[in-house]
């Protein structure tokens, strides 16, 4: 038995029984390219797969979905409402449904987590261009190979012996704050605001970006450095001590833009200062919640 | 009052002449009302920050103090109440744990650390909000005007070379008269 | 054939880019992309397809349309004026390394911008002083399908000298007055024969006018549109893409200072999800479905009966780019065959 078989077995009985109404999953389309799938009958069961190309974060198509779910169910349709969601997730993802339910975006009882004890996702996954074979960053410094949240475990969770030690970082330690503005000038000077990194991100769900409001209030429209960068130094702060690090917005830049390099550094701070790491647990973010005395933050006066 | 358009291109750090321009965030219930005080004592306080009063520091978002710098601010100050005495409970707990990390990001891309302060001050210090402005305007007179939005646009101008930054001027439409 | 080298090619961009733009794939921090580049030495020579195409170079991802700047002292009423200064694009510009998709793109876009009144005239005066250099494609990748919409790999209709890589030389076709003054006095080799054709790959069934109408309602909208992330990549790389928002904002290097304004427009995409929003907060394309029912509506349908050509060149960028594999070619497959089987 493969984790996809498994998984096909899982999804196959979810929906007979009728205990959900989709299960968000992976497939391979015709061009030999995994992306998400939405499997609503059965027979389509046969769809889902598990391979080391399942790099897509499929947690914003739950809330998407529940959300979509609400909007259509005719008036006295209980039946309909009491159905889950189901939704295939790595630890990563996993993670990502601790953060939204503690900021409420669902309830634990809307969702049923397939999660799968991950063996790392190959780089060029997505886009059909896993050739080397090789680990992409985050996996290769990932140790959390079991999901944190479950209602049924595929695969079994391997020991690894892998050291996240934010050396990434270490580019911009020595740089002057002169350099350190030249080197992301350079980075967003790439950017077409796009949104597709804020697009592919579970914990990004403001129903209207402030950073694409109609007013121009916080940023101009333009496609310009200064919005751009803006707008990614924005986003980094809103998803600080929420983002998992499942690293999606940087896969998704058609440019390359080491976004990562923000949230991480973001993600070591509040470690840091708030012992706080996203999703491990279903707790709000340290940044919303007021002062607790071990906080090692030390502004006060 | 108003400034002149690029007037923040050409200027060296510490020269003669350069007035900071500093923007404040205080708060309507401690600082804003502390900086009265100092008013009506008639400390000295610069001339060069000017005053947006929030209702609580913890109402000052980074979406703000990003907004402030790209509009060309020297330096931003927020000032709340100390620890214990919000008006509103703990909307200064979020001020203390959200602007060291905000700190800590837009040092991490490039901002000098002493643009950006937090402090606290009581509605009853007047003098001590006046020595905090004094201090904090001195330091960034001597740092310089702030190259965040300069360095972005002129770094534009140079490299984005994809068309979006273009040669103004051509042919002038008819005035219009208020 | 008329021969050139690639040092004779390298030293007539090096004389261009002395007296006007030049614009080339080159690599930005490992990205392929078309920029202006000071000399030739800059240009990535052996490139497929850069990520985005070629149309920012004529159309930018932020243009600026006009200035406002209030003049005169507020304190008189009457002193105080506004100046409107439109911008007018200057430079000339040559863009070397145009891919026949691309350069159809610019025709496509010709269709709308210059063909159809109004005019758009920030688009007309750059289009009247560019020069398309193209080179031609050796062999159709795994994502083009450019000879299913009538184009070709080596198709040089629709630029202004055509280059075809001939192991380390490149045979050049004139094609244009335009791109015979590129060349001057230039003198090229003779060599006896013609470029080999390019490798095909085999052509897909674009559906009818009909399909598109007789399964508007059809559920497969919504079931392609799930995974669709509403970003907007398939349309900032697409060579025919082009709507566009338009503001007016602070002239950027105004400090805490209101009297300098600038009417800007820049990218947009109706894959958005506020794209279609009208003021009082209906959305008609509120939903992923929606949306992709348009986008591709648009492309196929819509802007041929319109304007007169399709809204694609098949370059297969949108393709390449799109993170969750949202397929052009399997939308077209999908139309023809239901349609065919509808009318079985």
């Amino acid at each position: 038995m493969s984790k996809t078989t498994d998984i096909q077995a899982k999804t196959r009985q979810l929906l007979n029984s009728g205990q959900v109404s989709c299960v968000i999953g992976y497939e391979v389309g015709p061009r030999g390219r995994t992306r998400p799938a939405f499997i609503y009958q059965p027979d389509d069961a046969e769809r889902m797969v598990w391979n080391r190309s399942c790099t897509h974060n499929l947690v914003p198509y739950v809330s998407e979905k529940l959300q979509s779910i609400e909007k259509n169910i005719p008036a006295g349709e209980t039946e309909t409402a009491q159905q889950q969601v189901a939704v295939v997730v790595k630890p990563c993802d996993s993670r990502a449904i601790n953060v939204l339910l503690a900021e409420k975006q669902f309830s634990r009882d809307q969702v049923y987590v397939i999660g799968v004890a991950c063996e790392g996702i190959v780089e060029g996954a997505g886009f059909g261009r896993e050739d080397n074979g090789n680990l992409q960053a985050r996996c290769q410094r990932c140790s959390e190979r079991e999901p944190v949240v479950y209602d049924m475990l595929i695969g079994e969770p391997q020991k690894v012996e892998a050291v996240d030690d934010y050396s990434d970082l270490d580019r911009l330690t020595d740089l002057t704050p002169d350099e350190r503005v030249e080197f992301w000038l350079s980075q967003f000077d790439r950017c077409i605001r796009c949104y597709a990194c804020r697009q592919v991100c579970p914990m990004c769900n403001c129903p209207t970006c402030l950073y694409e409001r109609d007013d121009s209030l916080w940023v101009g429209m333009g496609i310009r450095l200064n919005e751009k960068r803006t707008f990614h130094l924005g986003r980094a702060y809103h998803l600080a001590g929420r983002c998992v690090g499942c690293n999606e917005c940087e896969r998704v830049c058609p440019m390359k833009i080491p976004i990562s390099l923000l949230n991480r550094m973001l993600e070591r701070e509040v470690e840091a200062a708030f012992g706080h790491r996203a999703g491990v647990a279903a707790v709000p973010s340290p940044l919303v919640t007021i002062l607790d005395s071990e906080d090692g933050i030390s502004w006060t006066s | 009052m108003s400034g002149s358009h690029g007037d923040d291109v050409g200027n060296v750090g510490g020269l003669k002449g350069f007035e900071p321009k500093i923007l404040g965030f205080l708060c309507s219930w401690c600082s804003y009302t502390g900086a009265d005080l100092a008013g009506t004592n008639r400390l000295k306080v610069p001339s060069n920050m000017r005053a947006i009063r929030v209702p609580c520091s913890g109402r000052v978002a980074p979406e703000l103090i990003m907004r402030a710098f790209d509009q060309g601010a020297d330096g931003v100050l927020v000032l709340g109440c100390h620890l214990g005495e919000c008006h509103y409970d703990n909307g200064n707990h979020r001020t203390a744990k959200r602007m060291p990390v905000l700190h800590s990001l837009l040092t991490f891309v490039g901002l000098e650390p002493e643009r950006l302060r937090l402090d606290w001050v009581s509605a009853s210090e007047g003098e001590r909000f006046s020595k905090i402005v004094e201090e904090f305007t001195e330091s960034i007179r001597l740092l310089g005007p702030c190259q965040w939005r300069s360095k972005a646009l002129q770094w534009e101008a140079e490299n984005t070379r994809d068309g979006s930054v273009e040669q103004k001027g051509g042919k002038s439409m008819p005035q219009v008269g208020r | 054939m008329d021969i050139i080298t690639r040092d004779q090619l390298a030293a007539l961009l090096d004389n261009l880019a002395s007296s006007r733009t030049l614009i080339a794939p080159c690599l930005v921090e490992d990205v392929l992309l078309y920029r202006q580049v000071p000399s030739s030495a800059e240009v990535a020579w052996d490139f497929d397809l850069p990520v985005l195409s070629a149309k920012g170079a004529l159309f930018p991802p932020t243009e600026s349309l006009m200035t406002v700047d209030k003049v005169g002292d507020d304190g008189e009423e009457n002193d105080v004026q506004l100046n409107l200064l439109e911008t007018i694009f200057e430079d000339e510009q040559v863009i070397f390394g145009v891919r026949p998709c691309d350069a159809r793109g610019f025709r496509a876009l010709d269709a709308l911008l210059l063909d159809t009144e109004p005019v758009d005239t920030y688009y007309a005066r750059r289009r009247e002083k560019t020069t398309l250099i193209g080179i031609a494609c050796g062999q159709m990748g795994p994502s083009c399908f450019c000879t299913s919409l009538g184009g070709a790999p080596d198709d040089w209709r629709d630029v202004d000298l055509m280059l075809t890589e001939i192991e380390d030389v490149y045979a050049v076709k004139v094609v244009t007055e335009k791109g015979r003054a590129l060349l001057g006095d230039l003198s090229l080799r003779e060599l006896p024969g013609e470029p080999a054709e390019p490798v095909l790959n085999d052509p897909l069934p674009v559906p009818s006018d009909e399909a598109w109408t007789s399964q508007f309602d059809d559920g497969f909208w919504d079931n392609l549109a799930e995974r669709c992330l509403s970003c907007r990549i398939c349309a900032y790389v697409c060579p025919v893409c082009r709507c566009f928002d338009v503001r007016d904002e602070l002239v950027p290097a105004t400090t805490f200072c209101y009297d300098h304004y600038e009417r800007i427009r820049c990218w947009d995409s109706c894959t958005g999800v506020n794209y279609r929003k009208i003021a009082g907060g209906h959305n008609p394309r509120s939903e992923k479905g929606q949306r992709l029912r348009n986008r591709f509506n648009c492309k196929f349908y819509y802007y041929p009966q319109q304007y007169g050509v399709i809204a694609c060149t098949g370059c297969g960028r949108c393709i390449d780019a799109c993170p969750v594999n949202i397929d052009i070619t399997e939308v077209m497959e999908h139309l023809v065959i239901t349609q065919e089987g509808a009318s079985k």
